[in-house]
């Protein structure tokens, strides 16, 4: 007979014992579903993070002081220079002029920048450069990679000094390799722990089916047709599990949108949520099945053999 | 067809079940296997269908040296070798069709062709129109004609059934003898281990006594013809 049409009618027979047996089924299935569904949260907290970062002001900003006696034509050039640079995410000449101005603005909150004030109008001319203020793409806000960058820019003809704030960058790498290692952790625990969950049950289907499976092996069944039902239990714990694990995270999301946009919206910042694509669904989904059907496969492995007819 | 050779049987509790067993069975024969309870019959069954592995001596079926069958090569011994128990071992969740459909469903058989050779099978045990009812359901005659049905759906050359009478009346019994009667006469080479003497007188067929493990005599079978009406019969095969 046609494989394919053999493997269909096994997948419908298991559905019709899934079926059969409602309540076990679905507990199983609800225990899969929440046991996919804490990785699927991290993942949506590493990407939230992730694109609240890249939109977020505060990411790491260089400025480039140019030389004292450049030209506006210069100083140009060399602006158009460091636009080109494949990390640069934004990059905006300030003129000494609008230096100035908005120097003026600052020491107008600051006492301290008062006393500056007075020292500018002793020397009676501008004494501020061109400076250059760019923000590094969200890729190479690593402390390595930062460093990279002001090497790289340090080397344009024209530039006299960089300044770099780079121990926020350090501290804002830290806290999201530390989110990410995390969340990978656990994620990998929570695989474990369900792989467990679902090896268990398929033992505890194997032991409720131990006559039937010492009959099959009685009139000619081979350990290949005996595991089979089993292998497409766990693919379909998995794939029902992720179902369910998708429909859960659509509700709580719902649930969960409002006060995230309240809190973000109390920071001053862009309210955000990942949400998740098709392709996350379809990876979720396949990752359901693939790990239903290699717990499946391992609990059979261990069980099956031991199985002979009496 | 079946052949034994110095065989014996220890199982690992240190009870000696077969003792330096040696006999043959001709393809087509039917032989009964006689003996009280602990004799060595059902053990001589699960040696000849490789349930058991023998302690010492040599086992051809077909020949083939079933001892020397690596565990991925069992199933298709057991293929060709129609067992029916004494305690019937049906699938009770499984329906009557479900449970004698099985060696052809292994096998991987078309819906249409299981349909068609599970109701002629269930029409030659005399189960017509019972597919769909559960084991449960059943009388233990009807139980037994289930698992005969299954034996003979994978029309195997080979048939052994272990005490198919056991706990039936004598006129339940002279049906389900005669059933295999039928399929000995197509060709199908029987064992049958039994209590009822009164079968072998009734059938005059051959005969082996086992006793402690030993065999204790051997009653060989007067000449057999075979008759039109036989091979009519061997239609179902």
């Amino acid at each position: 007979m046609n494989f394919f049409l053999r493997q269909l009618q096994v997948l419908f027979a298991t559905l019709g014992d899934m079926r059969r047996t409602p309540m076990s089924s679905f507990n199983t299935i609800m225990v899969v579903a929440i046991a996919l569904l804490l990785p699927a949260y991290l993942y949506i907290g590493v990407k939230t993070t992730d694109q609240l970062a890249s939109n977020w002001e505060g990411r790491p900003q260089l400025t480039l002081f140019l030389i004292n006696d450049i030209s506006p034509q210069e100083a140009q050039l060399i602006f158009q220079e460091v636009q080109l640079s494949p990390s640069v995410a934004h990059a905006e000449i300030i003129t000494p002029e609008q230096g100035l101005a908005e120097f003026s603005l600052l020491s107008a909150t600051s006492d301290q920048l008062v006393d500056f004030e007075e020292q500018l109008e002793f020397l009676g001319e501008n004494p501020l450069p061109f400076s250059i203020v760019l923000m590094p793409k969200l890729e190479y806000i690593s402390t390595d990679a930062i460093k990279e960058l002001k090497l790289l820019l340090g080397s344009i003809d024209g530039i006299d000094s960089i300044r770099l704030d780079l121990e926020w960058v350090e501290r804002f790498g830290a806290i999201t390799e530390t989110i990410k290692r995390f969340a990978l952790i656990l994620s990998v625990l929570l695989a474990l722990g369900l792989m467990l969950i679902i090896g268990n049950t398929i033992k505890l289907l194997i032991m409720n089916r131990r006559h039937e499976i010492e009959v099959s092996k009685l009139v000619g069944g081979s350990n290949r047709f005996v595991r089979r039902p089993f292998l497409y239990y766990g693919a379909l714990f998995g794939f029902f599990g992720s179902i369910g694990a998708l429909l859960l995270l659509w509700l709580s999301s719902i649930a969960i949108a409002p006060a995230v946009t309240r809190l973000v919206l109390s920071y001053g910042g862009n309210p955000f949520l990942y949400a998740f694509s098709v392709q996350d669904a379809f990876a979720l989904i396949g990752l359901g099945i693939a790990l239903g059907w290699l717990s499946a496969r391992w609990s059979v492995a261990q069980h099956i053999w031991r199985i002979r007819p009496r | 067809m079946i052949k034994l050779s110095q065989v014996s049987k220890r199982y690992p509790n240190g009870y000696d079940a077969l003792s330096n067993i040696s006999f043959h069975v001709e393809e087509g024969e039917m032989l009964f296997i006689t003996g009280h309870s602990g004799a060595g019959k059902s053990t001589l069954f699960k040696l000849i269908s490789r349930i058991e592995k023998p302690s010492s001596g040599q086992i051809w079926v077909q020949g083939k040296n079933i001892n020397r069958l690596r565990e991925s090569q069992l199933p298709q011994l057991r293929r060709e070798i129609g067992v029916v128990f004494q305690d019937h071992k049906l699938i009770m969740e499984k329906t009557v069709f479900d449970n004698v459909a099985l060696p052809l469903i292994v096998i991987g058989m078309p819906r249409d062709e299981i349909r068609k050779r599970v109701r002629a099978a269930l029409g030659k045990v005399g189960l017509e129109g019972r597919d769909q009812a559960l084991p449960e359901t059943l009388s233990g005659g009807e139980q037994q004609r289930v698992g005969i049905a299954r034996a003979v759906i994978n029309r195997p050359s080979i048939l052994l059934a272990d005490e198919p009478t056991g706990n039936l009346d004598d006129d339940l019994s002279d049906e389900i003898i005669d059933i295999f009667r039928d399929f000995n006469r197509v060709g199908v080479t029987v064992l049958i281990a039994t209590h009822d003497l009164r079968q072998i007188d009734r059938l005059g067929c051959a005969s082996l006594e086992l006793s402690k493990g030993e065999i204790s005599a051997y009653h060989a079978a007067p000449a057999f013809e075979l008759t039109q009406e036989h091979r009519e019969q061997s239609d179902f095969f």
